[in-house]
């Protein structure tokens, strides 16, 4: 996996990016014709999938029930779940 | 449906063992103002909210709390799975230790147990949204005496993260309750 | 009473004001405070212990 940057980084980056996503989700139930909220909820929406999809790539499906493929055997039940992820 | 992301919202960090600063904690697992609740109580009370906007808001704060339950369980998980049945007992946790072992369970801290009794689903939006800025209100208060017994800095950091998320689910649940009101004034009024 | 904005304080009836779409923080600063929004965060400092 030369030069992939490492399962925790790449984390850290998804956790961040889906964050911002949470916030500007709830921000747009209560305003949803605020239009550059929208298009700032749109850019990060796009930064998370690629971001997921590098993760996905190397480490196995970051989500169930169909939302992530496994072709390389399945990877869903791979350790560490998260609340074994820091320790 | 839900999904499930194999994830945490925020990360959660424990180096040391630490008994008595779950014994407090583990109150926002199962207590009254707790996550379990917050979230129960948000996804049961969507059903009868007058507009999509307040349907949307109890849905999304509903399923962030699960997420936040998550953050919760992981540090209660562990602050004790690695700790020695002496600091059990100096601690106060040996009466959950023999029911519960180290294993997760919905109690307050003072160990009795989550009750729907908690929460209210009165049918009434604008009753339901005070109720709802009320319970973020007292998760926040709850975080803050959290802080103030945190012994443990990266226990803090994450405790700070969940109660700044109190405060934004209040701004939110406030927005929400003008939109219900303007909605039923408009009814009342056209 | 003004019709037209029904939503405006009145007795007897609790009132947040709307938040309006100003800056936000970095995803990673926003993840560290716990919101992306400058104006909602409100950190606890500690009052006893």
């Amino acid at each position: 996996m030369n030069g992939a940057r490492s399962r925790l980084e790449l984390l850290r980056r998804i956790q961040a990016l889906e964050f911002t996503a949470i916030d500007l989700n709830l921000f747009l139930d209560t305003h949803p014709r605020e239009r550059r909220a929208l298009e700032d909820y749109n850019r990060v929406v796009r930064e998370l999938a690629a971001a997921k999809r590098e993760y996905e790539e190397a480490y196995g499906p970051l989500v169930n029930f169909g939302h992530a493929p496994s072709p390389d055997g399945w990877r869903w039940i791979d350790e560490p779940w998260p609340w074994e992820v820091e320790n | 449906m839900w999904l499930y992301e194999k994830k945490l919202e925020y990360p959660v960090r424990v180096t040391r063992p630490n008994p008595r600063l779950a014994k407090n904690i583990i109150t926002q697992y199962g207590g009254p103002d707790g996550e379990l609740a917050a979230s129960l109580r948000y996804l049961t009370q969507r059903y009868t909210m007058p507009i999509a906007q307040a349907k949307a808001v109890l849905t999304d704060i509903g399923t962030e709390e699960l997420a936040h339950m998550e953050i919760v369980a992981a540090l209660v998980y562990n602050l004790i799975k690695d700790a020695p049945l002496s600091e059990i007992k100096a601690a106060g946790l040996d009466g959950y230790y023999a029911d519960h072992d180290r294993a997760l369970y919905f109690v307050n801290a003072e160990g009795a147990p989550w009750t729907a009794a908690y929460i209210q689903s009165k049918g009434d939006p604008v009753t339901d949204l005070h109720e709802d800025m009320a319970a973020e209100e007292k998760a926040r208060s709850t975080y803050e005496y959290l802080i103030n017994l945190s012994d443990d800095p990266d226990a803090t950091d994450v405790l700070r993260f969940l109660r700044e998320r109190e405060v934004v689910h209040f701004q939110r649940f406030g927005e929400t309750l003008q939109l219900v009101q303007e909605y039923l004034d408009r009814r009342r009024y056209y | 009473m003004n019709e037209q904005r029904p939503a405006e304080m009145r007795l007897a009836r609790a009132f947040v004001p709307f938040q309006t779409y100003r800056t936000t923080f970095s995803p990673e600063e926003g993840l560290r405070k716990g919101t992306i929004f400058p104006e909602l965060y409100f950190p606890y400092r500690e009052r006893e212990r």
